[in-house]
């Protein structure tokens, strides 16, 4: 009592007074503790609640933990491990002296999820106006995109720059958006642009190659992606256990090295491009240089080409050509063709008829086979009959009179189709046959780049059919045959080599990330062809034509040059005329050209398709294709090569000079100076001093070319029309460009040769251009032309 | 015998009453020192010791799973990780004075203020639609004090004990007699059920009415009513589940026949959208794999964790489904929490202690001095025993989701300290136990 706290007493009785009496009878109320029946039911209660209720929960952990524990450990782990992939780096392409062709750099896939991003509330149509706005990606694609709410992973752009990941970062943090993820990618880029890009293809969205050695390397260039495992918290940001967790380290794409070289490369594609605006190319072109004494590719060019940093554009040239179709499924589907043909690596998948270039081969062949020496004297009556049967059937040469009696060399400088027939059968066709096989004409080069497109011959049955001498004589001297442009150069090379047949390659090497050489490809030899002495024979009859042949436009001054003409009807005619019109058919003029002719370090094979009989200059191979080797040559031989130019006294008047810095000097002095070296001069103005000249020092001009000197006098500043040259000789050409102070340089065909006329200038006719600027023309001997046989 | 016994024991009654003398009755349970005082030999046992035993045992392993499941979320999502652990703690705290103070409470004034503990409930749950705090789309909570370190608590777990309490006390007025007829045996325990539900339903909190139902069918049943009306609600209940089902398939899609109804094809079928948001989560309870990122999303993250638990968990802290994968983990979820980390064996070890205390509450249920005594542990034993099963159910996807916490383990003061309080009051009541010595003498 004395330790109890009384609460209520008295008056939580309230008004209703307790007694003992009440209390006890409260009490007796609860007498019977535990009746029976609430017994029963307590222990029932206690059975349910207190044990079966946890019988069946321990059943069913068991269950749970136990029996299922692997498979709700797989499926829990799949959830928290976060797989981070790092992205291989794709192999550099380098070139062989190692520049760089391809590379790649690091760069981010943007893509949402739109399953994640219909769980938000956040309104989908200001997200894909941001992105939109952000990202240059049509509004109406990416709001299709966020509407396929049960996919994850909805690329919205494939590897978007930095400057642009950035301002979707932003735009992320800003409004707190959700559902807009990164991955690493990696971009392909191509510094040199449309430079070789035909040799090195070009990779598709996920970075696989689709063409070129893009795609035949692509196992060696892919390299394997790496992944970072780890256990993560739901939102995948932290690692959250240390020590848990997987690291593959990505394994970086080898590198691949070309034998191509990209000064060369530059060379061929600068002339290339040229020619086809000079010429009018119809058909586009093809252009390969190989190494003659290895095999190995330099450059191949193809017109029309691309630029493989943006492979489905065309190039506003060929964009042009389609300008004029006005529907647009005739449209599209040009331009698809178009894509196509840029894409299209022909000098090694298509095939043409090679026609006189293919002569070479035919004496190499005569030559080895002793039908023919270098002293055999030819006879051209304008056509030669061969059996066909129990008839005769005739084959004309280009020159309908004939070239009357020929040796051995003037019959291949003349470029001689009844020569040629006349040594077909000499040599006979079984040995024509399996010298055919011998040079490789019947199977691939074995060329490690693409797939390489099929030569189309007579069937050996027939070729060999004595009754028939047709095909023999039509295959002499290059008709009724298709090989592939490479098969040409490479057995040409064999001819000029030593009788070498080279297996030709353009993958000089493969090296990992760390620069250890994985493969490495060596010069193979499939086979001797020719003896080096034949093969010295042929080099020097290749040199007779350059020097005095068909291909004398190839010459340059300082360098000993060989080659070979040819000019072919294109079968596959353009659909641009009509069948019948024969006056107008379509020609494949080529050249082949090799340098320096005793010890030939580069050939070049060229093919303009298809010129347009509008240019007004005669179509054959030397007219158009021989010139612009002789440019390819006089560029590269220098500066590629290391090769200088080593003049005659003879060679000195035709060259083209650099003119020197004569400003600043006294008059007398610089008078001097230009007279030493080769040119003319003109002084306008008293002074003592030289205050200005034209053309500006360092011009490039044709030696003996008149300076015009200003002492005292301003040099006139004003734009001046340059004049039509085409068809004019030297002289001629150089006094209309003087007479409105322009100057001249030259290539092709000697200055000196009286033939010699210009073919076309490097600015056109009619264009404005500063006054003492300096035009060159292409000078091509005239009579310099293999005729094209009909 | 029984009779003599029951005059001894109204004799030693009256004359403790008699010490005590008519004022009333004491709040505090003195009866040690009335017994010093009225020269009887032998002492009360006390408070029963197994039953504090298990509740600080329980209480601690709780403590430490929160600490263990909060400090998770709370590294990322505040800048005091253990400030849910530390709140949690003071509460155990005060908690365990609560508990130890209401145990030392006569049972009496339980019974004594039953109907009025019972119109102050009713009162607060007419209150909560009116001033309660609103979250996620209900209100179920009163907020006491200022704007911060404001004491929320829910009406409707005042509600469950003032049930107990009330029901007890209309039992043993009512006697067995009158609980057997509908009038007296049914009648006034539905129209207060109805009334709880009723204002539940208002908030809405569908937890809290399962509770509340069958803790009202528990108390009637142990206080005596006839059977027959309990079997007579079970039937109702089951036509209309068949009813529901049979009418979701005949609406869905699939026409299926009835010879075709097996548990497989009435899973994948089902389709209780219509019923609005417990009809998902019925539908998310059947298949949660159908939808693993919304309606699925917690039971198949609980599963997870209860999966990978495996025989011996991951260990205790090493939780991998607690860094943000597992919603509610240290609420609702907290029992995933525990299987994770201590596995199998760990869990059934929690579930061991929970078994042993509510076995333990039906036996002083048993043992108690009288019928209110009885009926009132009977009805928080089995309130104890109603969340554990369904929260635990819940968890292992036994069950729907309903919202029940796990008692003493998930986070949550007012409730912890409502768990508390029942405990103490089993206690009181356990304190007036008899000793079976004491019976033996006598």
């Amino acid at each position: 009592m004395s330790g109890g706290i009384r609460v209520g007493s008295g008056k939580g009785a309230g008004g209703r007074p307790r007694t003992i009496s009440g209390e006890k009878s409260r009490k007796r109320k609860n007498e019977q503790r535990l009746s029976k029946g609430l017994l029963v039911r307590t222990l029932f209660l206690l059975t349910v609640c207190g044990i079966v209720a946890f019988v069946i929960l321990a059943a069913r952990l068991y269950d749970i933990q136990i029996v299922n524990n692997s498979y709700y450990e797989s499926r829990t782990l799949s959830g928290q491990l976060r797989e981070t992939s790092i992205k291989a780096s794709r192999g550099t392409i380098y070139d062989r002296n190692n520049r760089i062709l391809a590379m790649s750099g690091p760069v981010e896939n943007i893509f949402i999820s739109p399953l994640e991003m219909s769980l938000t509330d956040q309104d989908s149509r200001f997200v894909a106006e941001g992105l939109s706005y952000i990202l240059g990606v049509d509004f109406s694609s990416i709001m299709e995109r966020i509407g396929r709410t049960s996919s994850q992973y909805q690329v919205i752009k494939h590897r978007a720059p930095s400057h642009e990941t950035e301002r979707v970062r932003d735009f992320i943090s800003e409004y707190k958006l959700k559902g807009i993820h990164f991955e690493p990618a990696t971009m392909r880029y191509y510094p040199n642009d449309s430079l070789a890009s035909q040799i090195l293809g070009f990779v598709g969205t996920d970075n696989s190659g689709l063409d070129g050695i893009e795609r035949r390397l692509d196992s060696h260039l892919t390299g394997v992606d790496g992944r970072i495992i780890r256990l993560t918290n739901a939102k995948g940001t932290e690692l959250m256990l240390a020590g848990f967790g997987d690291y593959y380290e990505a394994q970086h794409g080898n590198n691949i090295i070309l034998t191509a070289d990209l000064s060369i490369q530059y060379y061929i594609e600068k002339h290339l491009a040229q020619a086809i605006i000079d010429y009018d190319i119809l058909g586009g072109a093809i252009c390969i240089a190989m190494d003659p004494r290895t095999g190995e590719i330099l450059a191949i060019a193809n017109y029309p080409t691309f630029d493989p940093n943006n492979f489905l554009r065309l190039s506003d040239f060929e964009m042009e050509r389609l300008s004029h179709i006005e529907d647009e499924d005739e449209f599209d589907e040009a331009f698809r063709n178009a894509q196509f043909r840029q894409w299209r690596n022909r000098a090694i998948s298509d095939s043409y008829e090679p026609g006189s270039v293919f002569k070479l081969i035919t004496f190499a062949m005569a030559l080895e086979e002793n039908a023919a020496n270098m002293d055999t004297v030819f006879h051209c009556y304008g056509s030669i009959d061969v059996r066909l049967y129990d008839d005769v059937s005739s084959r004309n040469c280009w020159r309908r009179w004939g070239h009357g009696e020929m040796t051995f060399s003037t019959a291949f400088q003349n470029s001689c189709n009844v020569a040629c027939v006349e040594m077909g059968l000499r040599i006979t066709a079984p040995k024509f046959y399996k010298y055919i096989e011998a040079f490789g004409f019947f199977s691939s080069t074995g060329l490690d780049s693409a797939a390489e497109g099929r030569s189309l011959w007579w069937d050996r049955n027939v070729f060999l059919d004595r009754n028939n001498q047709t095909q023999l004589a039509s295959a002499s001297f290059g008709q009724t045959f298709r090989i592939t442009p490479i098969q040409m150069i490479t057995a040409a090379a064999a001819t000029v080599n030593g009788g070498y047949l080279m297996q030709p390659y353009l993958v000089k090497q493969i090296t990992d990330g760390d620069g250890n050489i994985i493969e490495a490809n060596e010069p193979t030899v499939v086979r001797q062809v020719l003896s080096n002495e034949t093969s010295a024979l042929v080099r020097s009859i290749m040199e007779g034509v350059v020097t005095d042949g068909t291909g004398k436009n190839a010459g340059i001054r300082g360098y000993r040059i060989g080659g070979k003409t040819g000019t072919s009807e294109n079968i596959e005619q353009l659909a641009i005329r009509a069948e019948d019109d024969n006056s107008n058919k379509d020609y494949i003029t080529s050249f082949i050209g090799f340098a320096p002719a005793d010890n030939p370090e580069i050939m070049i094979l060229l093919l303009l398709d298809t010129p347009s009989h509008d240019t007004g200059i005669y179509i054959s191979g030397g007219t158009m294709a021989a010139p612009v080797v002789g440019k390819m040559l006089a560029d590269i031989l220098p500066m590629s090569l290391g090769i200088m130019p080593q003049y005659t006294d003879e060679d000195i008047v035709d060259i083209n000079i650099h003119v020197p810095r004569v400003t600043g000097r006294n008059v007398e002095s610089a008078k001097e100076l230009l007279e030493n070296q080769g040119f003319r001069y003109r002084v306008i103005g008293n002074a003592e001093l030289v205050t200005g000249q034209i053309p500006a020092p360092n011009a490039f001009v044709a030696s003996g070319s008149e300076i015009i000197i200003y002492a005292g006098e301003d040099v006139p500043r004003e734009q001046v029309e340059v004049p039509h040259l085409s068809g004019l000789n030297y002289v001629q050409a150089r006094d209309a460009l003087a007479g409105r102070g322009l100057f001249i340089r030259t290539t092709g065909a000697t200055k000196s040769d009286s033939k010699a006329q210009v073919s076309v200038q490097s600015i056109a006719a009619g264009r404005e251009v500063q006054f003492g600027s300096v035009v060159e023309v292409t000078l091509i001997d005239a009579d310099a032309v293999e005729r094209r046989t009909n | 015998m029984a009779k003599q016994e029951n005059v001894r024991n109204i004799n030693s009654f009256s004359e403790h009453e008699a010490n005590i003398g008519d004022e009333g009755f004491f709040l505090w349970d003195d009866r040690e020192l009335s017994d010093e005082l009225s020269d009887t030999k032998v002492k009360s046992p006390g408070i029963d010791k197994p039953m504090l035993v298990l509740t600080i045992v329980i209480l601690l392993i709780g403590l430490i799973m929160v600490l263990s499941a909060s400090f998770a979320r709370g590294s990322y999502t505040s800048s005091e990780p253990l400030r849910l652990f530390f709140r949690q703690f003071t509460f155990a705290i005060t908690g365990i004075v609560l508990m130890l103070v209401v145990s030392r409470i006569n049972s009496r004034v339980f019974s004594r203020f039953s109907m009025q503990i019972l119109l102050i409930s009713i009162i607060l749950l007419v209150l909560v639609p009116i001033i309660g705090i609103r979250a996620n789309g209900a209100r179920r909570w009163i907020g006491l004090g200022g704007e911060n370190g404001m004491l929320t608590f829910q009406p409707s777990e005042i509600a469950k004990l003032a049930l107990i309490l009330a029901f007890s006390q209309m039992a043993c007025v009512l006697k067995e007699d009158r609980m057997k007829t509908f009038k007296f045996g049914v009648l006034p325990f539905a129209i207060i059920t109805v009334i709880m539900v009723g204002l539940l339903r208002l908030q809405p909190h569908m937890s809290a009415m399962i509770i509340i139902m069958a803790l009202a069918a528990v108390m009637m049943f142990a206080g005596g009513t006839q059977l027959r009306w309990f079997l007579l609600v079970i039937a109702m209940l089951a036509a209309m589940i068949c009813g529901l089902i049979f009418f979701q398939l005949r609406s869905s899609d699939a026409n299926i026949s009835l010879s075709d109804m097996s548990v497989d094809t009435i899973r994948a079928t089902a389709d209780f959208s219509a019923l609005g948001y417990e009809g998902r989560r019925i539908n998310a309870w059947m298949n949660p794999d159908d939808d693993p990122l919304r309606g699925g999303f917690q039971i198949r993250q609980s599963l997870n964790a209860v999966g990978s638990g495996g025989l011996l968990g991951l260990g205790l802290g090493q939780s991998r489904q607690k860094y943000l994968y597992l919603p509610e983990e240290h609420n609702d979820y907290i029992f995933a929490i525990v299987s994770e980390e201590l596995g199998f064996i760990g869990a059934m070890l929690v579930l061991m202690l929970f078994a042993l205390m509510i076995v333990r509450g039906y036996w002083l249920a048993i043992h108690a001095s009288d019928k209110f005594g009885t009926l009132v542990i009977i009805g928080i034993t089995s309130l104890l025993a109603l969340q554990v099963f369904l929260n635990i159910a819940v968890v292992t996807n036994l069950l729907p989701a309903t919202g029940i916490s796990l008692p003493f383990f998930s986070y949550g003061g007012t409730a912890l300290w409502l768990q508390l309080i029942q405990i103490g009051i089993i206690l009181a009541i356990s304190r007036e136990i008899p000793p079976p010595t004491k019976e033996k003498t006598r």
